[in-house]
């Protein structure tokens, strides 16, 4: 009788740790895709980025997306970032490799600043 | 990154980018309404110096048309690297250009007639409409590129 008790307890505890094996490790695969595929989108709207800061991962692609009636433009004074003018629509990627502070601005409208902060 | 405007430095003002465009483009809009508008009213009271001060301000205006189209220029060249314009960046070159041509073609024939101490050809209050036409559309598209109207 108890060791029938014994052999369900241990079957229990591999069943629990089978279970738990495979949600981890598929919670451990997901991540890995997310950082892999990882992405983020900063809107230009009304003569403005938003977010105007972003914080986001190495190996991160960024997408600017143009929602303003007005050209805009995507530029680092270091010229890392450099879009073309894009008109209503357009989008402009850049995908950051290294970690760092990433300042940059509308060549248009110089008033219009931004940030991606990578880690 | 961010940089905030210190007022009364001339570094600032002076190496703000391609902010000497939207400064200077004020001069010859002002200067040739102006103009227009003594070279017509002179025209309508017969009052000489109206006429004068029409073709003063049609000459300033002329003259400064050149720091404007190379302060144009220059933006074109430095804030967006010289890339071929299109959309509203390029009708605004188009429209400056040709109210450049035409506020320039304006003060010619009043100098030209003033040299010559004969009477405005009747041709040239017409060109003067076209190109208050043309001046009007530049600004209306130039601020509208600035943010200044509608945007």
């Amino acid at each position: 009788m108890r060791r029938g008790v014994w052999i369900l307890e241990m079957a229990a505890a591999v069943v629990v740790a089978a279970a738990l094996l495979v949600s981890g490790s598929r919670g451990f695969a997901a991540s890995v895709e997310q950082a892999q595929t990882s992405s983020a989108e900063v809107k230009i709207d009304n003569f403005s980025f938003g977010p105007a800061a972003l914080t986001v991962a190495a190996g991160t692609t960024v997408t600017w997306t143009n929602r303003d009636d007005i050209p805009h433009t995507v530029v680092s004074e270091d010229k890392v970032l450099k879009s073309k003018v894009l008109d209503t629509d357009e989008k402009f990627s850049f995908t950051f490799t290294k970690p760092g502070t990433y300042g940059y601005f509308c060549s248009i409208h110089p008033k219009m600043t931004g940030k991606v902060v990578v880690q | 990154m961010t940089s905030v405007a210190k007022v009364f430095d001339p570094g600032t003002v002076l190496l703000a980018k391609h902010a000497q465009h939207v400064v200077l483009v004020h001069f010859p809009i002002a200067l040739f309404l102006a103009g227009v508008a003594f070279d017509w009213a002179g025209r309508w009271t017969r009052r000489k110096a109206l006429a004068e001060a029409a073709y003063y301000n049609l000459l300033i205006a002329a003259a400064s048309t050149l720091p404007v189209i190379a302060t144009g220029l220059l933006a074109w060249q430095f804030q967006l690297e010289g890339q071929r314009l299109k959309g509203i960046l390029l009708l605004h070159l188009v429209t400056g250009s040709a109210s450049s041509v035409l506020v320039c073609a304006v003060w010619w024939q009043h100098f030209r007639a003033r040299r010559q101490g004969a009477a405005l050809p009747g041709y040239v209050r017409m060109v003067e409409g076209v190109a208050v036409v043309a001046v009007a559309l530049t600004g209306h598209v130039g601020g509208f590129l600035s943010g200044v109207s509608g945007g």
